[in-house]
């Protein structure tokens, strides 16, 4: 698993690459857990080269969704693939979570 | 009985007739009336003849005798030596004395008495040569090589032949005796090199081993003077004992304990080191005993400081122990803890404290003299392995110069070999650990096993085949069902997130939950309302999670409620897989697709707004098919998943089989799927097929 980071003004974009495992999750978790994380608008999730996500990867993001919500900041996916976005879709955060096909929507969000 | 035994069975008596031969024969030469009896002057081959076999006789006989080396006792050899035939030359010079002063007092020209003491001696003479030539011989051959053993033979040989000359009473022309003796003389030489037993001894027995040499030599030089003196005397009528073997080996004799007195003489200085080389390998076994015996830490560290104070002799020492947080002195020998304190600072101030340091001048640096302390030198030994610090090992003496390369070397080995110890425990303990935990594992997965419902229901109605598999010991799967009055059942189907023992507890807590909940409400007004209804049921069950879920856990669930008496069911998924259905009206395979969000996920009242429920009228022959994810989610060796697709077509091809048979079928799919692949997930699987009403039955 490896997590690229980018950020612009007011958006995080965070590239994640591999599975998404329990023990790659914890990389993730410290991530999102940074308090500067929550200075930002939008948290760009890039899911192109995200190939599996675990129950552990999910709860990352589902630990975090209240904390990001209350802040303000918001959450997006994009360019997730469809086994992946299967999996979000099974668990029901696909009615949580904003998961968009591409970054352009995501930035225009 | 062989010839050799024959021979060695005559050997004794044989030396001893041909002694008597050697006495009459040289009293037959007296001139006396001891001559006049045995008939005048026997022929002076019988002489000759006789000492050689005597000679021969006594020296085979000697060399067929039991091996005198017992074990790696030189000593004891040496002093049966010096006490048994050595004391012949006691006996010697006393019959020497006992003759000369019979001479004086009664003075004869007879000269039988001589003829017979010079007789005797000559008989303890070879006795003695015998005896010491084969304790040379256990000596030379000890630990050699087969080389040596060879040569020994050939020497022994030679030295044979030289008694055939005599014998026949030749001696090779003038330059080739002495070239022949000379040659022999080398080689007995060369022989007493091989001198490896003195390494075997300790500094006390090389005392021994000296003075019993000195005691051998002076033995030897009472007979070889006895027949020097005597060869001038005008009364001897013995041929000349020029006898090339006895001289050869006294030759030989004599110079092997000259060269074993001076190996061990020289030796002598080096036996201290000897000896503590020694006391090193006996401490160092002791050290490695320990390992074996797992006694504690502490004594470990004792062994090794008794062990290396002993070894390097030190005059001080200490040994500090560290752990994550502190440091504590464990150990120490004549030092005071203000000394200690001193020099564990100075060492800290030039960070020197954890590498190995040895300093054997600490009176000209100066750090040290400011210290003021009675020492001269210091070897800092660090406790440690690859990962971690143990502590150190400080060691003092008071002289300069007092720990060489030696002490340094014996003192990384112990300081290595106790790391090894110490690990070794500490694995053990951690093994002893991971048995109870595997113990205790072992006991959940028997209760969670005791969780899981052993008996299916059973009705005329429909059909149930189950399946669980536990990735880990305790997994994190779990099913179950209840019969509700009014002819239904439910059915509860889920996954924890996580695996291991806190997933475990979530499916013992889930149960419970699934049992309260599932309770009949008195209060209810209608018949239906006295049990939730599964939309319901994720919504309670969501709000007792709430509180104990840790914050990145979350549950899947699919509760089922089927209500056969009238032919259809109720279902809510709760972000669990799809239910797979097999419809035989419409002889179609399709999955529910049906919203819902996970248990967990979202920790208030909003919740309910995420799950719906689902209501089906079932026709007999229809197959529903319901499974945790890592059913769809196992791998084959390509990393691919099994999937909803390949789940899909097996109930395709199996939907008119038996609930059973349908479950087999799947399995045995998935099983050459995934072949040769670790389990990642649990596994659950449970397939119901509904079947026409049996005659009799209400509908």
């Amino acid at each position: 698993m490896k997590i690229t980071q980018h950020s612009s003004a007011n958006t995080l974009t965070l590239s994640l690459d591999g599975e998404l495992d329990a023990s790659s999750s914890v990389l993730l978790d410290s991530e999102l857990a940074k308090p500067e994380t929550l200075q930002f608008e939008k948290v760009l999730i890039n899911c192109r080269n995200l190939n599996y996500i675990s129950s552990a990867g999910l709860g990352v993001f589902i630990s975090h969704l209240q904390q990001f919500q209350d802040a303000g900041v918001k959450l997006v996916f994009f360019n997730m693939q469809d086994k992946v976005h299967n999996v979000f879709e099974i668990l029901g955060l696909d009615a949580l979570m904003t998961i968009v096909p591409s970054e352009t929507e995501a930035t225009a969000l | 009985m062989s010839f050799r035994h024959r021979l060695k069975a005559i050997l004794f008596p044989l030396s001893l007739f041909s002694w008597l031969l050697l006495l009459l024969s040289t009293l037959s030469n007296t001139q006396g009336k001891a001559a006049d009896w045995l008939g005048g002057p026997w022929p002076t081959w019988v002489t000759l003849a006789a000492q050689a076999l005597f000679a021969a006789s006594v020296f085979v006989y000697q060399r067929g005798r039991t091996e005198p080396l017992v074990g790696n006792d030189f000593v004891g050899l040496m002093r049966r030596l010096v006490l048994g035939p050595g004391m012949l030359a006691t006996v010697c010079v006393g019959l020497h004395l006992v003759e000369r002063a019979l001479q004086y007092q009664l003075p004869t020209n007879d000269r039988t008495l001589l003829a017979v003491i010079y007789t005797i001696n000559l008989g303890f003479f070879v006795v003695f040569l015998a005896n010491t030539n084969y304790s040379w011989r256990s000596l030379v051959l000890f630990r050699a090589r087969p080389r040596i053993q060879r040569e020994w033979v050939w020497f022994e040989v030679l030295l044979g032949s030289t008694l055939l000359f005599r014998l026949l009473d030749w001696v090779p022309p003038h330059p080739f005796d002495y070239l022949i003796l000379g040659f022999l003389a080398i080689f007995g030489v060369y022989l007493s090199g091989n001198q490896q037993w003195v390494a075997y001894l300790s500094r006390r027995q090389k005392w021994e081993a000296v003075l019993l040499q000195i005691a051998i030599l002076l033995s030897m030089a009472v007979f070889v003077s006895y027949f020097l003196r005597i060869e001038h005397d005008p009364k001897l009528v013995a041929p000349a004992p020029q006898q090339a073997f006895l001289l050869l080996t006294v030759f030989f004799a004599g110079f092997y304990a000259l060269m074993g007195l001076l190996v061990t003489l020289f030796n002598l200085p080096t036996a201290g080191i000897f000896e503590q080389k020694r006391e090193e390998i006996l401490s160092l076994q002791r050290l490695t005993q320990l390992i074996q015996r797992g006694q504690s830490e502490e004594e470990v560290y004792t062994m090794l400081f008794d062990s290396a104070v002993q070894t390097v002799d030190a005059d001080a020492a200490w040994i500090t122990l560290e752990d994550e947080s502190s440091t504590r002195q464990a150990q120490h020998y004549r030092v005071l803890p203000e000394q200690t304190a001193a020099v564990h600072q100075l060492l800290q101030e030039h960070n020197l404290q954890h590498i190995e340091y040895l300093n054997n001048d600490l009176k000209s640096s100066s750090g040290f003299r400011d210290l003021n302390l009675p020492y001269g030198s210091l070897i800092v030994m660090p406790l440690r392995s690859a990962k971690r610090r143990y502590g150190s090992l400080y060691m003092l003496k008071l002289a300069r110069q007092g720990f060489d390369r030696e002490n340094l070397s014996i003192l990384q080995t112990f300081a290595s070999q106790t790391v090894l110890s110490i690990e070794n425990l500490n694995l053990m303990n951690v093994s002893l650990e991971n048995q109870r935990v595997q113990e205790e594992l072992k006991i959940a997965s028997a209760v969670q096993d005791s969780l899981i419902p052993k008996n299916l229901p059973i009705d005329s109605w429909f059909d149930i085949s189950s399946y669980a598999a536990s990735a880990k010991e305790v997994g994190g799967d779990f099913y179950d069902f209840l019969h509700l009055p009014g002819r239904r059942l439910a059915i509860l189907i889920g996954d924890v997130s996580g695996k291991g023992v806190t997933a475990a507890f979530h499916v013992a807590q889930m149960k419970g939950i699934f049992h309260a909940l599932m309770q009949e409400n008195p209060l209810a007004k209608s018949e239906r309302d006295k049990f939730p209804v599964p939309s319901r049921f994720m919504a309670q069950a969501n709000h007792a999670l709430a509180r104990c879920l840790e914050k990145s856990a979350f549950i899947t669930a699919s509760l089922y409620i089927i209500d056969y008496e009238n032919g259809g069911f109720v279902f809510a998924r709760a972000g669990h897989c799809h239910t797979l259905y097999y419809h035989s009206i419409k002889e179609e395979v399709s999955y529910f697709q049906t919203a819902g969000l996970g248990l967990g996920i979202i920790r208030n009242e909003t919740y309910e707004k995420h799950i719906k429920n689902q209501f089906y009228d079932y026709n007999p022959g229809d197959v529903m098919v319901i499974y945790t994810d890592g059913i769809v989610e196992a791998r084959n060796a390509a990393q691919e998943e099994y999937g909803e697709e390949r789940l899909h077509q097996m109930l395709e091809k199996t939907y008119y089989l038996d609930a059973d048979e349908i479950k087999e079928q799947i399995l045995t799919d998935l099983a050459q799927f995934s072949f040769g692949q670790p389990m990642h997930d649990d596994q659950t699987l449970l397939v119901v097929k509904f079947k026409s009403a049996q005659p009799g039955s209400a509908n």
